[in-house]
């Protein structure tokens, strides 16, 4: 790690900062300092709501719509940003406080070059001509390991891959070198595999000019990667600050170590039962979309009852659409799905109203997931009114029952709708729908990936005890690894449609790998923060994510089997 | 000697007033009095004792404008906090036995004369207004600005002038009672129209007749311009094409001569009229559900239906409308301001509602050569369809605020 700080770069003092809603202004950020010095990377870490982008924003002396600056000081370099006028904060932002938002999609203008968008800032504070400044670009891009540099910025926003537009939006909060970049969780929207190019390229060329860096993210083993200090978040206040090390050996709060230990949550394999038929059989089916490409080729796995399937891949490797067949949304070209040895109809229409009972969905977004102007009993309710006929008081009281079933208290949510529940709170509602229909086999789509690490797990925890408690079965789709390793039985790996490897999860996770699932595996950051450091030396800068997943070498003896 | 009084006493008042509001801290009051003072102080100086005696009189109208929508916002939301709707709210076949019990009596009293159809028909009114009044309502209502008040208290009076014109109105609809363009007087509070009616009696009894047109026409529209884009935004495929292009053929034509060919052609009847501005309308009524709808089809939540089994009448009733109303809501308030202008429109040109029957449309025509000499009778008529308007947009603009601001 880095070991040359000099001065104070940024101190903030007891900074407070209230937004406003149901007419009155509520704290947010109750009194937080912060000291960050030249060429230091400060980790912000805590679960949503915990006030880390507003303190990213203050940094800068800006604060968002409908929230202010109540108090305490933010000084950069000698100058008071609280009180500064906003032409004097405009003179900073780009030149020498830049920031990195989450989605370099949604960030960038869609109708401008990569390149003229980087040049804007240099040409705006006069640094550099154009010229100058497009060769610089190229400079960074080079730097930050984007393929053909020299032409990769002449091209539009949605001509570029994200992981590649995430590390040219680096390049550009490079152009004017600023002493500061504010990250606000830059890696959250990618894959994993695709995660570790820009984290590498973002460590290096942050170590190489010397930049200080705030790095706001959720994702503990992300974190230690990058920082030096790491200061944990909880409603506004700050749980502890310490150095990256000592913070991840020794945690002294409670909280903090709550946060560390999510990830010890891990539930004993289970062995497919022997002589039995296949809850759910996926036989060989290809599938594409009106006109387009085939987006599955031949992909088959079984489900057995009362098992878990995990199926794993990068976005775009057809786990979803593979969930759309079994369920009738998406027909399949080719193959077929069978229940209980017996063929579906491809087209959910044509299925009766006994085998859209068996196989239920839970959704990855909660708040697309439930409708918004139903209230939770008759969300709920539906599913056993429509399939059992309940009405009443055996209606009423089967809604407790499941309100039960999934630790809510019935007589607090009976009559509320979603909008007023939070987000792990709405994905309980949704797994009680689908557990109303009496089930025997749900398809769990991303259900974590939406949440914070410490809901994420009661969510797991729940579902674990559902499964028992109803012997249910889980096709349980997942790019998060650790959540693979927690809850499943069996994993399947996929890659560009197809499946390329399937077993007990045992198995997958110890050697030899088929090469795709070692790069999956080995792209999952861990809690040592020399983890980066060793695999890039292991594999080499240039073997990693993208990169890597192509050269994987066809004649391989592993891809053959 | 009383133009000193008067003087004396508007000034007195404005700024003792001013001073007890600056002394309880309410700034807003404070401003507003003590800048009618100032106002008051340059237009007296400049227009004399007459202009100030305007100022105060429309001040005055302003207060007590603002005092009666107040008054009446209180009013509902004691009413419901009351819960006064709640027995028929908890029963709908209760509710709507009542309804249809009202209704058919109005009926059968205005087919054997017993006088009583007026009262059956606001009875049954009565209950529908009254259901919506909940303590939900109630805090819905505290926090309603005071245009929107104006604007129930308005349509609130429309509504008592339209049901109880006969009893309110001193003359007949189409009794001629004095010489043509007589002068307003004791009898008459209006003057008189272009055959001697009295001009007030025909504003109220206009009240029932342009408006109630208006209502059922718009009501019609949304019926079948609704239930086309829900059917199209659920359905899709071809269904979604064909009642597309139905509305585009529609809609390429222009509206009042599309209006003006249905009536020459099938003679002005009032059901012409309904089906004719129903038909105009139901295209742009089509749109905004379809497109509305269309991005609620796409949620997950309708997905899951799909998944369960659920037929296309549960997707629309339950699923997709509750998240598509706040939107056609407030299409409705335009598209009632829009049909009461065609419907005004067409009687202006002489195919609408046909004479001796009082609408305010064709009012402002018969009346219009009074404009010439200074009067301002023919205006009357178009106050009133402009009031009405203006209130309804009052009333949509808050729901459609209140409905955004749900969704944050």
């Amino acid at each position: 790690m880095k070991s040359n700080k000099k001065e104070v770069l940024l101190e903030i003092h007891d900074l407070q900062i209230q937004g406003y809603s149901d007419e009155q202004w509520v704290d947010i950020i109750k009194g937080v300092d912060l000291t960050l010095h030249r060429g230091e990377v400060m980790g912000l870490i805590g679960e949503s709501g915990a006030g880390k982008s507003t303190i990213g924003a203050a940094a800068m002396g800006y604060a968002r719509d409908g929230t202010r600056i109540s108090g305490g000081s933010i000084e950069f370099d000698g100058m008071e940003l609280s009180t500064a006028t906003e032409a004097e904060k405009r003179s900073l932002r780009g030149a020498r406080i830049a920031y990195v938002a989450q989605s370099a999609a949604a960030s960038f203008n869609p109708a401008h070059k990569i390149i003229d968008q980087h040049t804007e800032a240099p040409l705006h504070y006069r640094l550099q001509k154009r010229t100058e400044a497009q060769e610089d670009a190229m400079v960074l891009y080079e730097k930050l390991r984007l393929p053909n540099p020299d032409e990769i910025g002449f091209r539009y926003p949605h001509q570029v891959s994200g992981g590649q537009l995430q590390r040219a939006m680096t390049a550009m909060a490079m152009s004017c070198r600023p002493d500061l970049i504010i990250f606000d969780e830059p890696t959250t929207a990618l894959d994993v595999t695709t995660q570790i190019e820009v984290l590498a390229a973002i460590r290096d060329i942050v170590d190489e000019y010397n930049t200080a860096a705030i790095y706001i993210t959720h994702d503990l083993a992300v974190v230690a990667q990058m920082a030096d200090t790491i200061k944990v978040l909880l409603k506004g206040n700050e749980v502890e600050e310490a150095p990256t090390e000592q913070m991840l050996k020794s945690p002294k709060e409670d909280y903090t170590k709550s946060l560390w230990a999510v990830r010890s949550f891990k539930r004993e394999q289970k062995a497919r039962p022997k002589d039995s038929v296949p809850l759910i059989s996926v036989k060989n089916i290809d599938a594409s979309y009106t006109g387009g490409e085939k987006v599955l080729d031949d992909v088959s796995f079984d489900v057995y009852e009362g098992m878990t399937v995990a199926v794993v891949g990068e976005s775009g490797s057809g786990k979803s659409t593979t969930a759309r067949c079994i369920t009738g949304l998406l027909p399949p070209s080719k193959g077929e799905i069978q229940f209980k040895g017996e063929a579906l109809p491809p087209d959910y229409r044509n299925r009766s109203k006994d085998q859209l009972r068996q196989a239920q969905m839970i959704y990855q977004m909660a708040d697309t997931a439930l409708n918004p102007k139903v209230k939770i009993h008759e969300i709920i309710g539906r599913p056993a009114q429509f399939y059992q006929g309940l009405h009443g008081g055996d209606l009423k009281s089967r809604v407790d029952e499941l309100l039960d079933l999934i630790e809510l208290e019935p007589a607090q949510y009976y009559n509320r709708y979603p909008p007023e529940l939070s987000g792990g709170q709405k994905q309980r509602i949704g797994i009680a729908r689908a557990l109303a229909a009496n089930p025997t086999f749900i398809i769990c789509d991303e259900v974590t990936s939406a949440l914070d690490q410490l809901v994420a797990e009661g969510i797991l925890k729940l579902l674990d005890r559902l499964q028992r408690e109803l012997n249910l079965a889980y096709m349980f789709i997942t790019h998060d690894l650790a959540t693979v390793r927690a809850i499943a039985d069996e994993v399947v790996v996929m890659q560009y449609g197809k499946v390329v490897e399937q077993g007990p999860k045992e198995d997958m996770f110890t050697p030899p790998h088929h090469p795709y699932t070692d790069l999956l595996l080995s792209s999952v950051p861990e809690m040592d923060p020399n983890w980066l450091t060793t695999l890039l030396e292991e594999r080499g800068v240039d073997n990693v994510g993208d990169a890597a997943s192509t050269k994987i070498d066809p004649n391989d003896e592993k891809v053959q089997s | 000697m009383s133009f000193t009084v008067f003087v004396f006493g508007y000034y007195t008042v404005l700024l003792v007033a001013s001073c007890i509001a600056a002394y309880f801290n309410k700034r807003a009051v404070f401003m507003l009095l003590f800048s009618l003072t100032l106002v008051s102080f340059i237009l007296g100086i400049v227009g004399g004792v007459g202009a100030l005696q305007t100022v105060a009189a429309l001040a005055g109208l302003l207060a007590l404008a603002g005092m009666i929508s107040y008054g009446f916002r209180e009013f509902l939301v004691y009413l419901a906090e009351g819960d006064v709707g709640a027995p028929l709210r908890g029963n709908n076949t209760l509710f709507l036995s009542v309804v249809g019990l009202f209704t058919v009596l109005a009926f059968a009293s205005s087919a054997y004369g017993w006088g009583l159809t007026e009262i059956f028909v606001f009875l049954a009114v009565a209950m529908i207004i009254l259901l919506p009044l909940s303590p939900d309502t109630a805090k819905e209502l505290r926090t309603a600005p005071m245009t929107a008040a104006f604007g129930l208290f308005v349509i609130f009076t429309y509504l008592v002038m339209g049901v109880f014109a006969s009893y309110i109105a001193p003359h007949g609809e189409a009794e001629v009672i004095s010489s043509a363009f007589a002068p307003r007087g004791e009898d008459m509070l209006l003057g008189a129209d272009q055959l001697g009616r009295d001009m007030f009696s025909r504003i109220i009894y206009g009240a029932r007749n342009s408006v109630g047109l208006a209502l059922v026409a718009t009501v019609a529209a949304f019926i079948l311009g609704a239930s086309a884009g829900l059917l199209a935004a659920t359905k899709g495929g071809w269904l979604d094409q064909l009642l597309g292009r139905i509305a585009d053929v529609i809609m390429s034509i222009p509206s009042l001569i599309f209006a003006l060919l249905m009536l020459s052609i099938f003679g002005p009847d009032i059901s012409v009229i309904i089906v004719a501005v129903a038909i105009i309308y139901a295209p742009r009524v089509f749109r905004l559900t379809r497109s509305v709808a269309g991005n609620v089809v796409v949620m997950d939540y309708i997905e899951a239906a799909k998944l369960r089994g659920e037929g296309n009448w549960y997707l629309i009733r339950r699923e997709i409308l509750p998240n598509s109303t706040a939107p056609l809501i407030a299409e409705f308030g335009l598209e009632f301001c829009f049909v009461f202008l065609l419907v005004a429109g067409l009687s202006f040109l002489g195919l609408g509602i046909q004479p001796p029957t009082a609408d305010w449309g064709s009012m402002v025509r018969e009346n219009a050569t009074l404009i010439s000499f200074g009067d301002i009778t023919p205006l009357i008529p178009a106050a009133a369809i402009a009031l009405l308007t203006v209130s309804v947009n009052f009333v949509v603009d808050w729901m459609l605020h209140r409905s955004s601001g749900l969704k944050e």
